[in-house]
């Protein structure tokens, strides 16, 4: 990872916020003041750095804690709807927006939904648990199953 | 890593599968703060091996499960 791609990681991960959304490779590219393909070459060596993650088709699909997609995972904070990646992501979003939120999932077993309110980045109930599969030193072997 | 109403539900959910970890949802919480608090500075740096599992060390999430590599 060299300080170029971290420029265009931090680049990328700005636009995300400002947009609401994922951000093209033209859109950052513009930003950083770099060709499409330099962009695109970045995305990847920060794919392969765990940095990010992309989909088959190079587009950003994990700018970690936000899913660039929509996911059973949803969090309202900053008067936006965001979507993350799984459970401990969504909690994060909060985090990285430093602002309070609200986490809307469902329970993995009975589909019941799941409504935490994070205040102060402390969630407003206890009553939930988190459960992680996949040890640790596998999680980025199927980042997507994790 | 999914979100569960309680640990009566994950135990539903593994049927009989050997499970990995459960944490109280406030855990959790201390976990994405200590994780992710950083992402979006403007002076960013990635985080090193050692560096993410010291959080998970100080949180008290140890033992062969939370090792990192």
């Amino acid at each position: 990872m060299t300080p170029q791609d971290i420029e265009i990681r931090n680049a990328t991960y700005r636009l995300f916020v400002e947009l609401g959304r994922a951000p093209t490779v033209a859109e950052v590219a513009a930003a950083v003041g770099e060709g499409s393909e330099a962009v695109g070459d970045a995305w990847r060596r920060l794919h392969d750095a765990h940095a990010l993650v992309l989909d088959g088709e190079g587009r950003l699909r994990m700018v970690n804690p936000f899913s660039a997609v929509e996911t059973p995972h949803r969090v309202e904070a900053a008067g936006r709807t965001w979507y993350a990646n799984c459970g401990w992501d969504a909690f994060g979003i909060g985090v990285v927006l430093r602002t309070d939120s609200t986490v809307q999932t469902t329970c993995a077993d009975c589909g019941e939904a799941i409504e935490i309110a994070v205040r102060d980045d402390r969630p407003t109930t206890d009553d939930a648990v988190f459960h992680v599969l996949v040890p640790a030193r596998e999680w980025w072997t199927d980042i997507g199953y994790t | 890593m999914l979100v569960f109403r309680s640990e009566d539900h994950v135990a539903r959910w593994l049927a009989g599968r050997s499970g990995g970890a459960t944490i109280p949802i406030t855990k959790l919480a201390e976990l994405a703060e200590a994780w992710w608090w950083d992402r979006l500075d403007p002076d960013w740096q990635p985080h090193s091996r050692e560096q993410n599992q010291a959080i998970l060390d100080r949180l008290g999430l140890t033992g062969d499960f939370w090792r990192l590599g």
